[in-house]
């Protein structure tokens, strides 16, 4: 165990690395600096560009700049964005929370009901039940989470008034205590079921389809042929051997999630970091981006991690010398 | 051949994309204004005049949607066809070749499964220009890896059989052999692939112009919701039924890839 963790480890950070360096190539060959922006349009004085270029380094060879950005990261050190001049650290720390919030809470929330909805479409499968929600999952499926949104907006806070459209917190109200938690989750409604119900469908159609996989394998025959009963059959046998999977796409959803949550962040204007992300994209903010980039993947590395570990515990096939 | 029309996924798939190729094709024919003309009508409601319709800035969505068919199927068959193209080569190879290739190159997928894809479209378009290439180019780049695993499995399980075996014996090269036999016996699970991931380039696409980042010369139904979304109040139409285009085409793809599937993957077939 102790192996095979440490490889992970090590494959994980080899992956941060390397996407880290991916994207540092990418930011640095994109036509277009933060020096002309921040200098202005209006006859930026030649002087004051050169100063600002090497202000932020960026007169060195790319590769000298590569080395002493992980240099610095080394020391814990995100820099300085380009653009307001505050930490990277500052900036994302104060934006995380909100993302991370609706991100862990939806896919949550959708693993547990897709997986439960999915098991009980199995156990009845070809009734009227599975059939209607079979079809409603290949629905959302096909759905695009920021259209989802804004119908959300038109239906439950335009046309109904039961949810505010926008933010996480009511500012004038300036609740304190059980109101202010009150007033989140009042905010988090609607984007939380946008982020659940585009999720549902793959934790479903997936529950769904290991139990009729599982409950058609020999060893579930003959355990029925022996007498045993249905529902201690499911219990002990079919449910753990069919959850496998959906671990596996638990990781695999969250990771998706973290990155794709940035539009329906920007949909329901919460504050996380995609607006953070799309602002320091536009202006060409090479810290912060590389900070949220550097946020994402090693927390897709973790997840990933986790997950392994999680399945090693609970698959007792599974076991790393 | 029987069990392609049993499959009902499969055939309510291809009738719905008939349908939207026949809108695509047929576009001049049916659409009833200049999707880029400023009509005098701004925000006008869904009536006779405008089916659907009309924006912010005058224009019939009705035609809008109808054009916009064109640019949601280039978008997503050219970037799946990419993606299909690398995932069956690099794929083939590891498969095929086996050995220390098979080893890099499976490290190689595996790092660029954990890739935040999304993130890294967002960059390359932002960055280096919002034009149909490049959007094309990227999605297809960052997306090859399922393909990839796929051809992968097919290669390893086809280089054991008695007629590749017999190929090698006779001293054809391997790279030939790769190309006239594995590749083209080992296809099929690809092609179901593909579909799935024309819905996603389409998802993904769509996705990227309502973020502003979509191709300013052209007609895309993610430009359109996020158009719409200012009007969300006044002109709820615009952003809905925009939308909802998008959902009908995906489903579409989604539903023949799902069938597909099926049809390969008995286990999975719903008893009757």
């Amino acid at each position: 165990m102790k192996r095979f963790l440490l490889k992970r480890i090590l494959s994980g950070v080899l992956i941060i690395f390397i996407s880290l360096l991916i994207c540092f190539v990418l930011i640095h060959a994109a036509p277009g600096n933060p020096v002309t922006i921040l200098a202005g349009h209006d006859n930026p004085s030649p002087e004051m560009i050169e100063s600002l270029t090497e202000k932020y380094g960026l007169d060195k060879p790319l590769p000298m700049q590569f080395v002493n950005y992980l240099g610095t990261l080394l020391k814990g050190d995100l820099g300085y964005s380009i653009v307001s001049d505050k930490p990277v650290v500052t900036l994302i720390a104060e934006k995380i929370f909100p993302t991370l919030l609706l991100a862990l809470t939806g896919v949550i929330l959708a693993v547990v009901i897709g997986t439960m909805l999915g098991i009980y479409a199995a156990r009845k499968k070809g009734s009227r039940f599975d059939v209607a929600v079979n079809s409603i999952s290949y629905v959302f499926d096909s759905t695009p989470g920021f259209w989802l949104g804004l119908m959300m907006i038109l239906l439950f806070a335009s046309t109904f008034k039961l949810f505010p459209t926008a933010g996480m917190v009511d500012l004038r109200a300036g609740y304190t205590g059980s109101a202010k938690v009150l007033d989140i989750l009042h905010h988090l409604f609607l984007p939380l079921l946008t982020v659940t119900l585009i999720q549902i469908p793959r934790f479903f159609r997936i529950a769904r389809s290991s139990v009729i996989q599982i409950m058609s394998e020999d060893f579930i025959t003959t355990f029925r042929a022996a007498g045993m009963k249905e529902s201690q059959i499911f219990r002990d046998y079919v449910f753990k051997n069919a959850i496998l999977p959906t671990v596996t796409l638990f990781g695999i959803s969250l990771a998706y999630v973290l990155g794709g949550i940035v539009i329906v962040e920007i949909v329901f204007a919460w504050p996380g970091m995609g607006r953070l992300l799309m602002d320091a994209i536009m202006k060409r903010d090479y810290p912060l981006l590389m900070g949220i980039y550097l946020t994402l993947s090693v927390s897709i590395s973790v997840t990933m991690l986790l997950v392994d570990i999680v399945y090693a515990a609970i698959d007792p096939r599974i076991r790393y010398e | 051949m029987s069990r392609l029309k049993d499959n009902k996924q499969l055939r309510n798939g291809i009738i719905f994309l008939t349908v939207i190729l026949f809108v695509a094709a047929a576009a001049p024919l049916l659409a009833t204004h200049d999707p880029f003309k400023l009509n005098e009508d701004i925000l006008a409601a869904p009536g006779s005049k405008y089916l659907l319709g009309s924006d912010g800035l005058g224009r019939d969505v009705f035609s809008g949607i109808i054009y916009g068919a064109r640019t949601s199927i280039m978008v997503g068959v050219i970037a799946a066809v990419i993606s299909a193209v690398i995932g069956v080569v690099i794929g083939g190879i590891a498969g095929f070749f086996g050995g220390k290739t098979d080893l890099v190159i499976s490290e190689i997928i595996n790092i660029f499964l954990m890739l935040p894809s999304f993130f890294l479209i967002l960059i390359v378009v932002a960055l280096f220009g919002s034009n149909l290439f490049n959007m094309m180019i990227i999605i297809g780049l960052t997306t090859w890896t399922s393909n990839a695993k796929l051809m992968r499995a097919q290669a390893l399980s086809l280089r054991e059989r008695t007629f590749i075996k017999a190929q090698m014996t006779l001293g054809k090269s391997r790279g030939r052999i790769l190309i006239e036999h594995i590749i083209p016996n080992g296809i099929f699970p690809i092609i179901a692939n593909t579909t799935m991931n024309i819905s996603q380039a389409i998802l993904l696409e769509s996705s990227l112009s309502f973020l502003g980042l979509g191709d300013p010369n052209l007609i895309s139904w993610g430009q359109m919701v996020y158009q719409g979304k200012s009007y969300l109040v006044n002109g709820w139409w615009v952003s809905t039924f925009s939308g909802l285009a998008i959902v009908i085409t995906v489903l579409a793809f989604y539903l023949i890839g799902d069938g597909l599937n099926n049809v390969l993957n008995p286990k999975l077939r719903a008893k009757k």
